[in-house]
């Protein structure tokens, strides 16, 4: 039997290829396997419908090295695996993901798993079909008609003349004695094995024809075309809105940008002109930036500064509860009866402390918020130099809210759960975050400014308020998380943390003075 | 034929212990078997062949085009809503999933215990689970917003991205393994037909058919040392597929399970789930293979027996859910843990209630009744259990995505889940798909392992004439 | 009907019969030896350890008994006929259950009167705190003492049941006795379900009464199925060493249980990954506790230990087929089955005593485990002396006799 190929006249005739029996009971075969057998032959072969048990111990079959083979497809599925999940996620694609190492063997192990289970059954697959030769469509038992019953109901026992006792005679006497409905000589196949014409021009415009799309792919990754690319899916690439300076047939003047409506405020329009929410006085930059000075020479020509700010007008100052509250019980001889708030302020003669001692403050730690080595001179020019990326502002000198422990304790409460992450509990650059990052060593990461340094302990407060609002560097904006009076807070709590650092006997009350000579 | 064919009345469902009950009824000879199955590939279609294919295909193309229809316009057209964003397209995917379980345990796990009677079903069983993992992975598929780049899931070195898969992800694990899980099916599959695939070739009367089985069968000739190569190879598929089916529904109860979402985060719910789909994967054979043989004439291959002992097994794996889902409860209160409590009360008596009391009432109660002989022997009432189970196992999984997701951490955000009249639409549309392919399976396949069956009735021949002959020395 | 000769080959060997007495003197003896070795590991904790690897070890013994029962049940339940030879000794093991109960007896009297030391959650509600407090309606002592005797009994009543009916087999040969022990083998498998999953809850998991796992039963008994093969494949081996059931009993049956027990282990190494997986991942601190406690104190070395001897290993070691029809092959693995196992309970156990790990601990359990399994050793052998060690006209014999596995 052959599948495609037109019967034509063989060249020669057909060679011999062995001798086949066939038989109807299964018993029949087995007893007519084990005399072949017996007689010495050893190319020989039986078809059967099903898998005829014993017929391989009847002939003499070798078990199959398959089970081998699948084990080094598994472990070859296991390794790959393996190496792949550990690849990807580990060496070339580091990525945090809910809080796991990298290297998660627990979570590798189902892909591990499957890839294992996958690669065994292609083995298993392939390789028993390699094995059996197959697909083999051309067999010389197939010439017979009857042998098509072989996948009915019917069994063949089959003596190959290669076999080394072959003789055609013998062979057959031999089958006679065992029942068999029919033998006969097989035949060598001799429709012709070359592959049709039509075939293979089909096989031939098919792989043409495979080649268009690569061809286009290739073409459009290495090529320039003039026109927009085609949009097979959108993508939410169109969609129905307007952009800004877009033009709009709702409205009468045209425009898709709606102008804002008199007498309204718009959300967080109040706050753009208060101190209080912002960490520099905006009154102050309109004023300098009318007369074109830049800041950032300030500390260079402090005189010249020092009269633009001076000079600054007071009007249009917006008003500030909170700063109003706290200028209310600061005592009036420590501060110059200056109008809050504090702009930095190089007129300052000496390097004093913006807030000094508060009598009435509960606690003395909040007396000395400031720490006396702070040069209120050039807190926005020094402190800008090293960092040029922030702008200088006239930022606000002094905490413009009330200064009380409640505030402390607000503040320390924020800074651990916000800052301390990476900070560091201490205010040290050393949080948690900053250790992990440490530990993986990625080489891009960015290590957290430490409180203590010499940069951040010159910066005015109001300067460490505008960090913490804006963010900074690859910290995150937190104005959007913490209230103003929270960041205020803050940036009381780290003016403590920061003179906890440089504080002398003279700073701990007198009261407790004895206990820290002790050592405790 | 005829006459055999015809002499289906034996009970083989009684079984007297020593001496086991024939598996293949109406004194059937080797030709017999090749006779019934060919047949029902060479003779015309019976007219309810047509009038279901008809049915099913038009499902079928509705399916598709609101596949197209949800390229186009988006997710947005299924009830997905906050918080419920794994809504039907998820529950159908994990429950077609399941159903795909009942013909890998019937060809693998029943083959390592050597339960002869899956011969019979194991054909129509496996082809079953083709077509419900290709149902199961349409939904994932389209459900990832942007089907077109469902790709992006595998992983690949892509140019454009410069990124890998997370394989710290559990729904990566599910990409893997019901991608091995479709593939060693199929091979398997594919393997058990090659040589009924050649009893086709051998008796295909025109040229073309020869042609298309021959090159299917990869030329098979039955011969013995491809036999034993093949038996080999078949045994270790078993083997693998075994784990395999095992860790599919296992892999689909960790995208729950590692969640912390209350109601999810059980350890029970790997074996609870596999016990799950093997559940609903045999009501599902059941519910096919009792009019194909009816309609095939098939009652002496696929005898009451077959379905009986389906049935026992519809009633264990029911059980065993029962008892997961009492396991679960009882956990819940005895952990104290309030969020946990709240999950399985509010299932039960929340807003979704209905769907629980369905579940209840589909998955534990039903199958109880295959508790009677008279109920687990009966073709009409045991399609009818099943469909119940069926319907059960659906809700199953609508009620442990939906009620948890509903009522999450954030009360703020809790929700009622509504489907739109698309989600119902694709369902309904997904199962036209698997009729489908399962009628053209029918049509165009053997449906029962003829080579099988034929080895059984080798060994029931042998085992009868060991038993009348007693003192005989045969084997 | 094939029926097999009731003859001496059935039988236990005389060596055999006149160990028990000896056996349970030297349990005793090593039990208690056990008790003072524990003194000194930890002088202060003493009661705590011994009661703790008191219930390790019982419950390693006692698991032979359960997979048993399941082994029995389920070979009425599908009409298994292979088995028909092995499962008479399935039987016995599963009777040393209802001699085993009265091992639980001082447990249930450390509980009455008071101990704090095995359960902690033994206590009132004002005297504990967190979650445990909110327990205590169902982790008391009476309750928790009135559901063991629940179990124990509903164990019991199944073996004994059944052996019963086999017994009665024996002598009648009634086919009909085999139908009815199908017929109920169903119901028994739901009773068995429930008591096995509810008593790993109880017995084990609520030694630390915060911590919970619904999949916890399915762990026991995944454990005990691979610990009862294990012992059953040693007992057939020592048999037919003395010259007993050689005929009965061969290379196929040898083969199809170490295939089982094969699987089974790798069921148990399933539900213990998926626990353990779903708890690493979700990281919730009530959940990750339980697996902090059996990493701290050293413990870490019997976690890893297990997961490479318990699974790794015999993965491995066990695949082949070649070495499950092979006699050495099989004994060697059964062993190394059976002191994983024993590892497993120990990992199960030990760690909440929250005592450091000790090499003295481990003697001093091992001595424990010595004298425990003696006292089981001497309740099978006393089932089992006057009991012919196959189901002598079971209606399946010819089956289990002239069966082989596919030799491929």
């Amino acid at each position: 039997m052959s599948e495609h190929a037109p019967q034509t006249k063989p060249n020669r005739p057909p060679r011999s290829c062995g001798v086949i029996a066939e038989y109807s009971e299964e018993h029949h075969l087995l007893e007519a396997a084990t005399k072949v057998r017996e007689a010495g032959y050893t190319k020989t072969d039986a078809f059967t419908p099903y898998p005829v048990h014993g017929i391989d111990r009847a002939l003499g079959i070798k078990p199959t090295i398959l089970p081998f083979i699948v084990v080094c497809g598994g472990l070859l599925g296991l390794t790959t695996a393996l190496t792949m999940e550990y690849w990807m996620n580990v060496v070339d694609y580091p990525y945090i993901i809910s809080g796991k190492p990298f290297a998660s063997w627990p979570a590798f192990i189902p892909v591990a798993f499957e890839l294992t289970v996958l690669f065994s059954a292609i083995t298993t697959f392939l390789g028993s079909i390699a094995l059996n030769r197959l697909p083999k469509f051309s067999n010389p038992v197939f010439t017979s008609p009857k042998f098509d019953r072989a996948t009915d109901d019917r069994f063949f026992l089959f003596v190959d003349s290669q076999d080394k006792y072959y003789n055609k005679k013998s062979v057959e006497e031999l089958l006679h004695a065992t029942h068999p409905q029919s033998i006969e000589e097989v035949k060598e196949d001799s429709t012709p094995s070359n592959i049709p014409r039509p075939v293979l021009i089909c096989i031939l415009l098919v792989m043409v024809a495979g080649l268009i799309p690569a061809s286009l792919v290739f073409k459009m990754r290495n090529g320039m075309d003039p026109l927009p690319r085609w949009h097979v899916f959108f993508d939410m690439d169109f969609q129905p809105k307007k952009k800004p300076q877009q033009i709009s047939t709702i409205f009468a003047d045209g425009r898709a940008m709606r102008p804002q409506v008199a007498g309204t405020v718009a959300r967080g329009q109040l706050e753009q002109a208060d101190p209080y929410y912002l960490g520099y006085d905006p009154s102050q930059l309109s004023m300098i930036e009318t007369q074109g000075v830049r800041l950032v020479s300030s500390a260079q020509e402090p005189a010249k500064a020092v009269e633009n700010r001076v000079a600054s007008p007071r009007d249009g100052q917006p008003p500030v509860p909170a700063e109003t509250k706290s200028v209310a019980e600061q005592p009036p001889k420590v501060e110059p009866p200056k109008a809050e708030p504090e702009t930095v302020a190089p007129a300052d003669p000496a390097p004093t402390p913006v807030v000094t001692a508060a009598p009435q403050a509960p606690t003395p730690v909040d007396a000395k918020l400031q720490p006396p080595a702070v040069p209120a001179v050039s807190a926005a020019g020094a402190t800008q130099a090293p960092t040029p990326g922030v702008p200088n502002l006239p930022f606000v000198k002094k905490i413009p809210m009330e200064v009380d422990e409640a505030a402390m304790n607000l503040g320390k409460q924020k800074f651990e759960i916000y800052c301390a992450a990476c900070h560091g509990v201490g205010g040290d650059g050393d949080g948690l975050v900053a250790r992990r990052a440490d530990e993986l060593a990625q080489g891009y990461w960015l290590a957290p400014t430490s409180m203590h340094s010499d940069a951040v302990r010159k910066q005015a407060v109001g300067q460490v308020f505008y960090t913490i609002t804006k963010g900074k560097g690859k910290m995150a904006s937190y104005g959007a998380v913490l209230t103003p009076k929270e960041r205020w807070a803050i940036v009381l709590y780290v003016r403590a943390l920061q003179r906890s650092r440089n504080a002398n006997l003279d700073d701990v009350p007198e009261d407790q003075r004895g206990s820290l000579a002790k050592g405790e | 034929m005829a006459t055999i064919a015809n002499t289906f009345e034996i009970d083989n469902t009684v079984d007297i212990p020593g001496r086991r009950a024939p598996l293949v009824t109406g004194n059937q000879t080797l030709g017999s078997i090749t006779n019934l199955v060919c047949g029902i590939a060479e003779r015309p279609q019976p007219l309810i062949w047509y009038i279901c294919f008809a049915i099913a295909i038009s499902f079928a193309g509705m399916f598709f085009s609101l596949i197209a229809y949800l390229l186009y316009k988006g997710v947005g057209i299924w009830g997905n809503m906050s918080p419920v964003f794994w809504a039907w397209p998820i529950v159908n995917f994990v429950f077609w999933v399941g159903i795909a379980h009942a013909g890998t345990l019937i060809s693998a796990i029943l083959y390592l215990f050597r339960q002869n009677w899956r011969t019979s079903i194991n054909r129509a069983a496996e082809a079953m689970t083709i077509f419900a993992v290709v149902c199961a992975g349409i939904f994932p598929g389209i459900h990832v917003g942007r089907a077109w780049l469902a790709f992006w899931l595998t992983p690949y070195p892509s140019l454009n991205l410069w990124m890998w898969p997370q394989f710290r992800s559990p729904l990566l694990w599910d990409v893997f393994a019901v991608g091995t899980y479709a593939s060693v099916s199929l091979m398997f599959w594919y393997m058990g037909m090659i040589p009924d695939l050649a009893t086709y070739r051998d008796r295909s009367k025109s040229k073309f058919r020869r042609l298309i089985y021959g090159i299917l069968c990869l030329g098979w000739s039955g011969s013995s040392r491809h036999w034993m190569r093949y038996e080999k190879a078949y045994l270790i598929l078993a083997a693998l597929a075994t784990p395999l089916v095992l860790s599919v529904h296992t892999v689909v109860s960790f995208d729950f399970a590692v969640s912390q979402v209350p109601g999810w985060h059980t350890t029970i719910f790997p074996p609870y789930f596999v016990a799950g789909a093997i559940f609903s994967g045999f009501a599902m054979v059941v519910t096919l293979l009792v009019p194909v043989r009816k309609i095939y004439g098939i009652q002496n291959l696929i005898t009451m027996r077959h379905l009986e002992n389906m049935n026992k097994i519809i009633l264990v794996t029911g059980s065993l859910v029962g008892l997961a889902y009492a396991t679960e409860f009882f956990m819940a209160w005895y952990s104290y843990n309030q969020f946990e409590s709240f999950a399985f009360i509010n299932r039960a008596f929340g807003p979704y209630w209905w769907a629980y009391w369905t579940m209840v009432t589909c998955n534990v109660i039903s199958p109880q009744l295959f508790w009677f002989k008279k109920l687990r022997t009966s073709p009409v009432l045991m399609v009818i259990i099943c469909i119940f189970v069926n319907v059960g196992m659906w809700f199953e999984r609508f009620v442990i995505t939906v009620t948890s997701l509903s009522r999450d951490f954030l009360p703020s955000s809790w929700g009622y889940f509504r489907p739109t009249m698309i989600d119902g639409l694709m369902f309904s549309g997904s199962l036209g798909l698997f009729l489908t392919l399962f009628l053209l399976f029918c049509r165009f396949l053997p449906i029962i392992a003829m080579s099988e069956v034929k080895g059984v009735l080798s060994i029931q021949n042998h085992a009868d004439a060991h038993h009348h002959g007693h003192g005989s020395s045969a084997h | 009907m094939i029926e097999i000769k009731n003859d001496e080959s059935l039988r236990l060997p005389e060596s055999w019969r006149t160990k028990p007495i000896a056996l349970i003197v030297a349990g005793i003896v090593a039990i208690g030896l056990s008790f003072v070795l524990f003194r000194f590991v930890s002088s202060d904790n003493t009661m705590k350890l011994v009661s703790h690897s008191y219930l390790a070890n019982f419950i390693f013994c006692l698991t032979f008994g359960i997979g048993a029962m399941f082994f029995v049940l389920v070979q009425f339940l599908v009409r298994s006929g292979w088995s028909a030879t092995v499962r008479r000794q399935a039987e016995l093991i599963s009777t040393t259950i209802p001699w085993m109960a009265m091992l639980f007896i001082p447990i249930l009297i450390m509980l009455a009167l008071g101990s704090k030391e095995l359960y902690e959650w033994n206590d009132t509600k004002e005297n504990l705190h967190g979650l445990t407090a909110e327990k205590t309606g169902y982790l008391n002592w009476w309750f928790f003492s009135a559901r063991s005797i629940a179990y124990l009994g509903i164990w019991s009543f199944i073996t004994t049941w059944m052996h019963k009916h086999s017994r009665r087999q024996d002598e009648t040969g009634d086919v009909g006795l085999t139908i009815k022990m199908q017929a109920y083998s169903g119901p028994m498998v739901v009773f068995f379900a429930l008591s096995v999953s509810f008593a790993a809850f109880d017995w084990i998991m609520s030694l630390d009464s915060d911590w919970y796992s619904t999949i916890f039963g399915v762990y026991l008994f995944a454990a005990s199925m691979v610990a009862f093969f294990a012992l059953m494949i040693l007992l057939f081996l020592a048999l037919q060493k003395s010259g007993k059931l050689r005929d009965q009993v061969n290379m196929e049956h040898f083969h199809d249980m170490g295939k089982i027990m094969f699987g089974f282990n790798m069921f148990w190494a399933y539900s213990a990954f998926s626990q353990f997986l779903l708890y690493w991942y979700a990281d919730i601190p009530e959940e990750t506790n339980w697996f902090r406690e059996r990493y701290d104190n050293g413990w870490f070395f019997l976690a890893y230990a297990l997961i490479i001897i318990h699974f790794i290993i015999p993965f491995l070691g066990f695949m082949s087929r070649h070495v499950r029809r092979n006699r050495l092959g099989l004994g060697f693995w059964s062993a190394w089955f059976l002191v994983a196992h024993w590892m497993d309970m120990t990992f199960l156990v030990m760690p909440n005593t929250h005592l450091p790990i000790s090499g003295l601990m481990i003697v001093a359990h091992l001595v424990g485990l010595v004298g425990m399994s003696s006292i089981f050793f001497a309740f099978l052998i006393m089932r089992a002396s006057d009991v012919p060690l196959v189901a002598v006209r079971d209606p399946r014999l010819h089956e289990a006799l002239s069966y082989s596995n596919p030799i491929l």
